[in-house]
């Protein structure tokens, strides 16, 4: 690729102690890209379990006795009174009101969303790998030549 | 000619304030990056509202209560949070860019003291 050969003649020209600073910061984007990728699949599963909490309240009748969550140890008892619609928080503080194949509709949508931006990353960091992989190459042989060249 | 004490005093002051741009530039980089991660969560929210029928019921979270909206008005909203987000990194962007010709100004002037103080050295050395 026409990319990676300018990328290692750009490489070649650097002095050791600069392809250890450029390794170290292509380690840490490289990290940075894999936190990134793990938050998108955590999101990815909270929504694909959304999806199947939406499944299961679809099979309950109007009326149903449940407890309602108000804190994370107190729960009150409850009537499920309307089980064809549901509020979705769409973010900034918005929430809107929805019926239930609307919101399967809308967790699918963000499921897929999520998806391509996970594989656009996944190149990102494909390609992040190599240059990296290239310059600790590169690096190596330059400190096998000046231990070489310093022997008297 | 200056003294070496005064070169030095000036090579500190100099760096000094070049740390202090760089300080600048870090924060310029996390308010932007904050910015633009409200401006995606907004677009999404705006998107959302798009496909939303007139009758849509829309609330929106005020504190502890959920107050009904009107479509129109959250939408009109989203939008006008939208273009403001866009024209403070606008701001932003220009204030970088500002900040990153006086970092390169100070790393010019750093440099030039650092010669001046190893030529004032080396003169010493040799007298």
């Amino acid at each position: 690729m026409a990319d990676q050969d300018s990328v290692v003649e750009e490489i070649a020209k650097l002095n050791v102690d600069q392809l250890r600073q450029v390794k170290e910061q292509v380690e840490s984007e490289l990290s940075v890209l894999q936190d990134s990728l793990v938050n998108i699949r955590t999101a990815a599963t909270r929504f694909e379990m959304a999806s199947k909490a939406l499944n299961t309240l679809s099979l309950q009748p109007a009326g149903k006795k449940m407890l309602v969550p108000l804190t994370a140890s107190l729960y009150a008892a409850g009537t499920l009174t309307n089980p064809e619609s549901i509020l979705v928080d769409v973010g900034t503080g918005y929430y809107i009101e929805k019926s239930l194949p609307e919101g399967n509709d809308y967790c699918e949508r963000k499921i897929k969303f999520l998806k391509a931006n996970h594989d656009k990353l996944v190149e990102v960091a494909g390609s992040k790998q190599n240059t990296a992989e290239q310059v600790a190459m590169v690096l190596q042989a330059k400190m096998r030549q000046s231990s070489t060249t310093t022997e008297p | 000619m200056a003294s070496m004490k005064e070169l030095q005093q000036q090579l500190e002051a100099k760096a000094a304030r070049l740390a202090a741009i760089q300080k600048d530039i870090g924060k310029n980089h996390q308010v932007r990056r904050q910015y633009t991660i409200q401006h995606g969560e907004n677009e999404m929210v705006q998107k959302e509202l798009e496909l939303l029928e007139e009758d849509a019921n829309v609330f929106k979270l005020i504190g502890p209560v959920l107050v009904k909206q009107d479509l129109a008005e959250a939408k009109a909203n989203v939008n006008k949070r939208i273009e403001y987000i866009l024209a403070e990194l606008r701001r932003m962007e220009g204030t970088l860019k500002t900040l990153e010709e006086q970092q390169r100004n100070s790393q010019e002037e750093v440099m030039k003291l650092q010669q001046r103080i190893q030529l004032a050295q080396t003169g010493k050395a040799k007298s």
